[in-house]
């Protein structure tokens, strides 16, 4: 079976959150260096551990994760405000 | 498990880990059927050092004895998988090379006794047989 590649935002949340990787790790019950094998897009995650990482930083887990490049967060709000009637110009962010 | 060590660098140790196993080995044989003179007792001390030097610096500074002899309970998934994958390596690897060493015991022994052929050819279905009988073993109906 072909294992595709999965995208993800942790290091960016974890940069915004100020939470080192060890911290993190700590968090969601991993080794440290398992975190920067996350960030790194060279290790895919199993459900369960997904969930973790989402219930830690409060966010559905497709706003984490994806199988295709993630677009910047401001770039997905601009979009998910523009979906639901919200009309920004993107320059607003 | 730290992986400071670069690859290059690591893949040499196990080069240079199993090279004096190896020469170890060979040494004690030469020295046993042949014969135990000073050169062969030299080398099979070098071989022994270096061995048990590259073992410290491959296995131990690195942590990756830990790694390998962890409990499950211990690793975490991503560690899990990898020391499984390495597993499932060493099996096929290792089966092979006691395949290989029983098959020419029996091939020098052959005329003489044919309990290593039979043995040999025990050990060489238990090698095919083993992972696929595990699993009908310990699954669940379905």
């Amino acid at each position: 079976m072909e294992i595709r590649k999965i995208y993800n935002r942790i290091s960016v949340l974890r940069e915004e959150r100020g939470v080192s990787r060890k911290e993190l790790a700590e968090k969601i019950g991993v080794n440290f260096q398992t975190v920067g094998y996350l960030e790194r897009e060279e290790y895919n995650p199993s459900l369960d551990l997904a969930f973790r990482i989402a219930e830690y930083f409060g966010l559905p887990v497709d706003m984490i994760f994806s199988t295709k490049p993630m677009k910047p967060l401001s770039r997905e709000i601009f979009d998910l405000k523009n979906k639901s009637g919200e009309y920004y110009e993107f320059n607003d962010f | 498990m730290s992986l400071t060590i670069s690859k290059s660098k690591r893949r040499l140790a196990v080069l240079i880990n199993y090279g004096c196993l190896l020469l170890f080995v060979g040494m004690f044989i030469t020295g046993k059927y042949l014969e135990w003179n000073i050169a062969v007792i030299v080398c099979g001390l070098l071989a022994l050092i270096m061995l048990l030097v590259s073992f410290i610096a491959l296995h131990i500074k690195t942590k990756l004895w830990k790694l390998a002899h962890s409990k499950t309970a211990d690793l975490d998934e991503r560690e899990l998988q990898l020391t499984l994958q390495s597993l499932r390596h060493s099996y096929i690897i290792y089966a092979i090379i006691s395949l290989l060493v029983i098959f020419s015991l029996a091939m020098l022994a052959g005329r003489h006794d044919s309990t290593l052929i039979i043995i040999y050819a025990g050990l060489l279905y238990l090698a095919h047989t083993l992972p696929s009988a595990i699993i009908a073993w310990r699954e669940r109906e379905v």
